[in-house]
């Protein structure tokens, strides 16, 4: 028999509590509106949680949204995010180190906790149990710990116990024989089968004889399908352990300087040195660095740093050392450093890639070097880069994004075929244009009290409004390109059609110029 | 009409909404697009389908234009082409090249639903060297690789004469039509001028976009590019292609000469019946009247009453002059496969009631005792094919349609299609996700939409739904969707409606594969088959004809007396006395609680007033209010009235159509009558009214009609509220409506089901339950009512069932008589078990089993199959119950299957401890039972709650009838069914059992808003309320309703542990991922909900 002792923690209404503080619904004011959390189930969405009115009126976790929908049409459904939840659980369980070093998520509501020997801190398990409901009510969470020897028997108690059970090495069995089979962790289908063979409460398994039980629950890889091997798990017959979950390893260089650095050339040795070690732990993990800030901290007990930013995930050292290369003097030394980090803030996963076979670089991988550059140097908004929307208005065709956030591409939008100006005006400037009504091309353009003789021109292409986006008012416009006799060339547009009933005489636009 | 002026310019290249996702508009508003630009023809080019020309044929014809018939072939390795035969030998061609390129894929193989792949060798095999169809190539925005790949094609199609061009506002359409026409001349070909038209006017380029992003599966917001940048690709009219095309007048040139060089009509489809039906050197006639007069002999082996010898005679003329021998041909060919297959049918439909099919065998109401007029069905006036379906045992009509297709060949026989529209909830949704609404938004607005069909988005309750009608976008939404409604979607196969044909069918109509195995279908449905008068057979399921034939059998086998539909003796009056007392549970057609409530008011005491029981109690009827007034005549409580038109008319007209139903008309065709003799429609007309009643659930105008036929009745004297009134009546039997010889039929099921069920209970409830599923009730209810007549029902059990349900001599069963048979409960009644371990059991089954482990080493059932016997307590007989044998079954070891694993079982693990388990509970094993079965024999779950409900002073519902009218009355029970017809305005019907019989309640729609979660939800409900009686119909009108589900929680559980599960102990399963259908865990099934 271990002298373990492990808190399980039981947070029932974790995704719906956790639901309210992140859109801040006030749980006082929801007793009216039953709200429930949907998941994307097998047949369509399923409840995932649901808050205490909902409760009241009899809705239960994985019944389908449909259904209920059917029964209560006030009904309110928001969508699950049980990626936060997950998050939120991580973080929980960072939080609980305050009691102890070990402690484990469990599925998405629940903690572990290896409390042996912490309790005395706290004053006994009682009061580390009720300290700990109170702690989890301070952030609004319902929480029900239970303490006992096995993982198994905590797990249980935290569930299916009444009070905050304290579970001692010697009454496992006997604190467990009254709970229902449900609690040793089983599956519904092995549940009901024990129910079926009238083998309700643990009690009634523990008084089988053991071998009876396994030959009729044969152990196939399957723990929630065994009961005999949850209950020993329980039980204490079979060890179980908690590993605890170790927070990731920072991705943080560091140097203890013999003697303080105060130039820029000893930080740029330092640095590089803090890179190449940084740089091999990425490419061990396959990471590349988006987001770095060396830090130094002076003799004098102050701290200064700087960041600097990638648009493309990298593990290249001598571009990254790059990016610090002009900005190390806005490090303030003063009296100089003593220590020095780096630290890789944020980082993304790298595909392993051979740009191709001389082992040049592609050209994208230099673009975006040089976009890093030039941000590093000008600032994150100085450097932008057009990406296409794929409208058919030219203005809305490309949006300039800045630099730092563009990503690759991953599906290329399709790009208009017919040519486009080579330069486009911001806003499109008012031309005088002699044409035959009503479709007539161009024969003489007015723009900028300048008389253009209009000798060539193609069009029309008509681009009519975005429907969806536009006032039902909005024009269609018809694109010519005209040459001028000079050989000027421009691209006007005809903005509506006399009949279109939708204004006066159309009016023509100069929106781009031509080389 | 007048003819058209002939146009310079022809649209050739029309894309209907029959390319599915990509046409948005119909062919009826294309035609009459192009009919006010004032074309004088039409041609269509839908994208590898043929399926729109029908309706383009039909709306032209309507117009006066001539529609040139097409398509555009997509290939896969090469560009499209437009193809519009010349002749029907073209036309034939072309069906023929579809139907290959939808049969087979590129490799040979069973092509997928919906594919069609076409290859340019296929395309050149099909219409090489033939100058019949004329083809067009379409280049697509890329004109470079368009012409290196020219050549080529050239070089494979010597027919390709032309290239299209169109001027569609792209910028450069100059420089592009220029190139075109060089490339046209390089290759010695010509350009033709069209427009790619994808909708009729420009207004629908919204709906164009936004079907592109359902076909891409895009938001609006996204689609980008995938949209075309203008509304030009609408139908133009010939001066503005004149004008567009001013440079390049012989690309207009063409298109007229192409026009006029196509003259091939769909009109040229003469139907042809196929000719094996017709030995050779005999005409059809001649062979029909030797089968007839032999079939006669048989059928009356006393001699034929002359009655039915002079309306045979009669019959066979009518069939002669209207030239249709061959059709009952047909039918009597394939009907007569049926049945050397000991395969049960029954025809039915308006030519089905003659007493020609009588003698076919094709129907069993028998014109000797019955009226039913031929001459009613087959009238001459209507120039179409007679209709006729047969329906067949639901479980063997594969075998059926397989013969079929075997018979007559693949490309000889097809099924019909059914063209799948939008409807409003599915338009919403699509165009909701398109237009980038929420999840929960569009939901909400499908929400808004009450049964599969309403009117139109406008009458939406959208605000019902708290959403903002006035938001811009919301409007455009709902507009949209509203334009969707109605659009075709996709084919799919009629379920039954076949084609057959002497020359090839494949080279009259495209035939594609089916989404099931074997099946493949014609691009036309029964509307479009109908317009071109080709002849269709119905070969329709139905789970009654499995049931009674099996019904038959095991009366053959047991009592060894054979009977078949003919051979039922007539009018039984202990049938009727069944009838009448509402004993109708299993029993075809008038089983639902409808039909029983209206059979203690009719009291049926003849086959006619079955007839009328089966066709009254419908949709129609009912919103027609023809019930009451029906029921009231009947009782003597009213006189019959006949309105009569004014003095200058016969008075008796409408006595002459509504004598035989007491002055209501009931039937469909009485209401086509009135149609004609009280409007003076003609037949024509009301043709077209039955078709536009039958059709105006997707689109149609029904107005039109209203007006012309109340005015003309007005006219002719009859007061507007009559006439008003008729029309309603008419409008309810559109969708609803029963011919007379549909109800004739199905009334003689109803009477041979209910002969069955009087005499032989027991064969009937076994019939039913091995037929299941079917019919209206769950198999809790048939063995309920079987026992209610008397017979003892036996559990499943591994030493005595069957995989069906059978009987089992059984002394003292059956009441009164000391030996006759009881039910003996098959393995299938076992949800789960499978048809091959069963059949394992079985055959090993030469003495009995007994030992759990028996099936095992014995029988080699699947260890999982053991355990669903077990579950289902089927140990009785070697005296193990539920527990008991489950404990057992669990030792048995999931191994292979294999002689080696299954007798090392018992040595390795040694002998196996005795254990005493708790004793299951009796109500634990109910609960149990309707886990594994869905009902029990062992006891009612009310059973073990009656107790505290007789403290609550609840009633049982046996006690029901000895209450007062208007008595308040509390009573609990099953929800075994909640119905909420349309019909019944929002009202609640709900069906209780409980263990001594079931009640009605009756929930005004005020009530079930207000317990609207109880009403809709509850498993086990309590209801207070008082009572009513009407015609010895008892129902409890409901004031006051509790959910008590949870009381069934402690059938389980008993009361003590029940209570304390609060929501907060409700864990969820260890591992999320073996959750099983939920129906498997509740403790009662769920109830069977109809809205």
């Amino acid at each position: 028999m271990n002298n373990r002792r492990i808190i399980s923690v039981f947070l029932p209404h974790f995704a719906i509590q956790r639901w309210q503080k992140r859109t801040g619904d006030n749980p006082e004011a929801d007793l009216g509106v039953p709200v429930v959390l949907a998941r994307e189930g097998p047949r369509g969405p399923v409840i995932h949680d649901v808050n205490l009115a909902a409760i009241r009126l009899g809705v239960r976790c994985d019944a389908r949204v449909t259904d209920i929908r059917m029964l209560i049409p006030s009904l309110r459904v928001e969508q699950a995010d049980q990626k936060a939840d997950r998050q939120d659980i991580a973080r929980l369980s960072q939080w609980c180190h305050q009691w102890c070093p070990w402690v484990r998520a469990d599925g998405d509501n629940g903690l572990l906790l290896d409390t042996t020997g912490s309790d005395h801190l706290w004053g006994g398990e009682a009061r580390m149990l009720s300290g700990m409901i109170a702690a989890f009510a301070s952030l609004g969470l319902t929480a029900r710990p239970a303490v006992a020897p096995t993982l198994g028997a905590a797990w249980a108690l935290a569930r299916y116990a009444t009070t905050p059970a304290i579970c001692r090495a010697g009454s496992i069995a006997d604190d467990l024989s009254s709970l229902p089979v449900a609690a040793l962790r089983l599956d519904r289908e092995t549940v009901l089968m024990l129910r079926r063979l009238g083998l309700k409460t643990i009690g009634a398994l523990q008084a089988l004889p053991p071998a009876a039980l396994v030959r009729r629950f044969r152990y196939h890889g399957l723990l929630s399908a065994s009961p005999s091997r949850r209950l020993d798990q329980a039980l204490g017959r079979i060890p179980e352990p908690l590993t605890p979950e170790i927070p990731a390893e920072p991705l943080r260089a560091m140097r203890q300087l013999l003697e303080p650095v105060c130039d820029a050339s000893g930080v740029t040795y330092v640095l590089h040195d803090l890179l190449d070690e940084l740089v091999r732990r990425l490419a061990g993990r396959n990471l590349g660095a988006r987001r770095l800030r060396l830090a130094g901290y002076r003799v004098d007990g102050g701290v200064s740093a700087i960041s600097a930013a990638t648009a493309m995930a990298s593990q290249d050292a001598g571009h990254l050392g790059r990016l610090f290369e002009n900005r190390i003097d806005r490090l303030v030394a003063g009296f100089g450093f003593e220590i020095m980090t780096l630290d890789i803030v944020v980082f993304e996963r790298i595909e392993n890639a051979q740009w191709d076979l001389s082992g040049g670089t592609d050209d994208d991988v230099a673009l975006s070097q040089l976009a890093d550059r030039l941000i590093a140097r000008f600032g994150h908004d100085a450097v932008l880069s057009p990406v296409a929307t794929g409208s058919h208005l030219p203005e809305r065709a490309g949006v300039l994004t800045p630099a730092a956030s563009f990503h690759r591409a991953t599906d290329k939008v399709e790009t208009v075929s017919s040519p486009r100006p080579l330069r486009l005006l911001k806003t499109p400037e008012e031309v005088q244009v002699l044409y035959a009504v009503p479709e007539g091309p161009p024969a003489q353009l007015v723009w900028r009290r300048q008389t253009h003789r209009v000798v060539r021109s193609e069009g029309p292409e008509r681009i009519a409004p975005e429907w969806w986006r536009q006032r039902s008012t909005a024009r269609l416009r018809d694109y010519y390109r005209v040459e001028d006799t000079e050989g000027r060339r421009y691209w006007i547009f005809r903005e509506g059609l006399p009949d279109d009933g939708r204004g006066g005489a159309p009016c023509w636009y100069v929106h781009g110029l031509d080389a | 009409m007048a003819a058209k002026a002939r146009t310079p310019f022809i649209e050739l290249g029309l894309m209907t909404n029959f390319s599915f996702l990509q046409g948005a508009s119909d062919p009826a508003e294309l035609v009459s697009a192009a009919h006010v630009l004032g074309y004088d023809a039409i041609g269509i080019a839908d994208r590898n389908t043929l399926a729109g020309v029908v309706r383009l044929h039909v709306a032209a014809a309507g117009l006066g234009l001539r529609p040139i018939i097409g398509c555009r072939l997509d290939l896969l390795d090469a560009p499209s082409l437009y193809a519009y035969p010349k002749s029907r030998a073209g036309y034939g061609r072309l069906c023929r090249l579809l139907s290959a390129a939808k049969m087979q894929n590129r490799d040979g193989a069973w092509q997928g639903k919906g594919q069609c792949d076409l290859s340019l060798s296929l395309v050149s095999e099909s219409l090489r060297a033939v100058d019949d169809p004329v083809l067009i190539a379409v280049p697509d925005d890329d004109l470079d690789a368009f012409s290196t790949g020219l050549p080529r094609l050239c070089q494979h199609l010597p027919v390709l004469g032309h290239i299209a061009a169109s001027y569609l506002y792209r910028g450069d359409d100059r420089a592009r039509i220029n190139r075109l026409s060089r490339l046209a001349v390089q290759h010695g070909l010509r350009l033709v001028a069209t427009n790619d038209v994808h909708y009729h006017a420009p207004a629908r380029r919204p709906l164009q976009d936004v079907m592109t992003c359902i076909r891409q599966k895009l938001t609006i917001t996204k689609a980008g590019q995938r949209l075309h940048a203008n509304a030009e690709r609408y139908l133009k009219s010939p001066e503005e292609m004149l004008r567009l095309f001013a440079d390049w007048p012989d690309a207009i040139r063409q298109s007229r000469m192409i026009a006029d060089a196509c003259r091939f009509s769909l009109a040229e489809l003469r139907y042809e019946y196929p000719s094996e039906t017709v030995p050779e050197n005999r005409t059809p006639d001649d062979y029909l009247a030797e089968l007839v007069w032999a079939g006669g002999a048989r059928r009356y082996p006393e001699g034929m009453p002359d009655k039915v010898r002079k309306t045979l005679n009669r019959e066979l003329a009518m069939i002669a002059k209207l030239d249709i021998a061959r059709y009952f041909l047909t039918i009597h060919d394939i009907v007569r496969f049926a049945r050397g297959e000991g395969i049960l049918c029954q025809g039915r439909g308006s030519a089905a009631n003659s007493a020609v099919c009588y003698c076919l065998e094709v129907t069993s109401v028998d014109p000797a005792q019955h009226e039913l007029l031929f001459e009613r069905f087959v009238s001459e006036e209507r120039k179409e094919p007679p209709d006729i379906d047969v329906d067949f045992e639901h479980e063997r009509r594969e075998e059926v349609i397989q013969h079929i297709y075997q018979r007559y060949g693949r490309d000889r026989a097809g099924l019909c299609a059914t063209v799948i529209h939008y409807r409003p909830r599915m338009a919403i949704r699509e165009v909701g996700k398109v237009m980038g609404l929420s999840e929960d938004i569009t939901a909400a607005l499908a929400g808004t939409v009450w049964g599969s069909w309403g009117k139109d988005v406008v009458d939406l309750r959208v605000k019902e739904a708290g959403l903002d009608i006035s938001d811009p976008h919301l409007k455009r939404t709902l507009a949209l969707a509203g334009e969707l409604i109605g659009m075709p979607r996709h084919l799919s196969q009629h379920v039954g409606g076949f084609i057959l044909t002497e020359s090839p069918l494949v080279e009259t109509v495209p035939v594609g594969n089916g989404a099931m195995a074997a099946r493949s279908f014609i691009e036309w449905d029964k509307d479009d088959i109908a317009a071109l008068g080709i002849m269709k057979v119905d070969v329709l399921a139905l789970g009654m004809l499995t049931c009674i034939r099996k019904s038959f059998a095991l009366i053959a086998a047991h009592y060894g007396r054979a009977y078949s539909l003919a051979t039922i003796p007539d009018d039984d009056p202990a049938v009727y006395d069944m009838l009448c007392r509402a004993d109708s549970v299993g029993v075809f057609q008038i089983e639902s609680r409808a039909q029983m409530n209206m059979l203690p008011r009719l009291k049926p005491r003849a086959f006619y007033d079955l007839v009328i029981q089966v066709a009254i109690v419908r949709p129609g009827p009912i919103q027609g209010d023809m019930v009451h007034p029906y029921l009231r005549r009947r009782q003597g409580k009213e006189r019959e009235v006949y309105p009569s038109p004014g003095p200058e008319y016969d008075p008796d007209e409408l006595r002459n159509i509504l004598q035989r139903t007491l002055g209501v008309p009931i039937f469909q065709e009485q209401a086509m009558k009135i149609a004609m003799v009280a409007a003076c429609f003609s037949p024509a007309e009301a043709n077209q009214l039955r078709k536009a009643m039958a059709t105006f659930r997707s689109r149609g105008k029904v107005s039109d009609h209203k007006e012309k036929m109340v005015g003309r009745m007005v006219e002719r004297g009859y007061a507007p509220v009559f006439a008003e009134r008729c029309f309603s009546q008419i409008e309810g039997f559109g969708e609803y409506g029963f011919p007379e010889s549909h109800a004739a039929s199905f009334a003689l099921l109803a009477y041979v089901s209910s002969w069955i069920k009087c005499h032989y209970p027991a064969v009937f409830a076994a019939a039913l339950l091995n037929s299941q599923p079917m019919g209206f009730y769950a198999p809790a209810q048939i063995i309920r009512d079987v026992r209610e007549h008397g017979v003892t029902v036996l559990p499943v059990d591994i030493n005595f069932s069957d995989w069906d349900n059978s009987l089992e001599p059984c002394a003292g069963a059956g009441g009164g008589s000391s030996w006759a048979y009881a039910l003996r409960l098959g393995l299938r009644q076992i949800e789960g078990f499978s048809g091959k371990d069963a059949l394992r059991l079985t055959g090993h089954r030469r003495r009995p089993y007994e030992a759990v482990a028996d099936l095992r080493h014995r029988a080699r059932l699947s260890p999982g199959g053991i355990r669903l016997l077990a579950a289902a307590d089927a140990f009785r007989s070697i005296g193990k119950d539920r527990r008991a044998a489950l404990w057992d079954a669990r030792a048995i070891r999931e191994a292979p299957d294999l002689p080696l694993f299954t007798h090392a079982d018992a040595e390795d693990e040694g002998e196996d401890q005795p254990v005493s388990l708790p004793e299951m509970p009796l109500s634990e094993h109910v609960v149990t039972d309707y886990q594994t079965m869905r009902f029990s024999l062992k006891a009612h779950p009310m059973a073990f709650l009656r107790k505290a409900y007789a403290r609550r002073e609840f009633m049982k519902t046996s006690d029901l009838p000895y209450s007062r009218f208007g008595q308040w009355v509390s009573i609990a029970g099953l929800v075994l069914v909640r119905q909420r017809p349309g019909s019944a305005s929002g009202v609640v019907f709900i069906t209780l059992e409980d263990e001594s019989g079931v009640a009605n309640l009756v929930i005004w729609p005020d009530i079930v808003e207000r317990h609207r979660k109880i009403v809709m939800g509850a498993r086990l409900l309590a209801a207070h309320g008082r009572i009513q009686i009407a015609d010895n119909v008892i129902h409890l009108v409901v004031r006051n309703l509790e959910d008590e589900t949870r009381l069934l929680d402690s059938l389980v559980d008993g009361p003590n542990q029940s209570a304390s599960a609060e929501p907060d102990n409700i864990a969820r399963p260890a591992s999320p991922g073996s959750g099983r259908h939920p129906r498997s865990i509740s403790i009662i099934p769920k109830s069977r909900d109809f809205h």
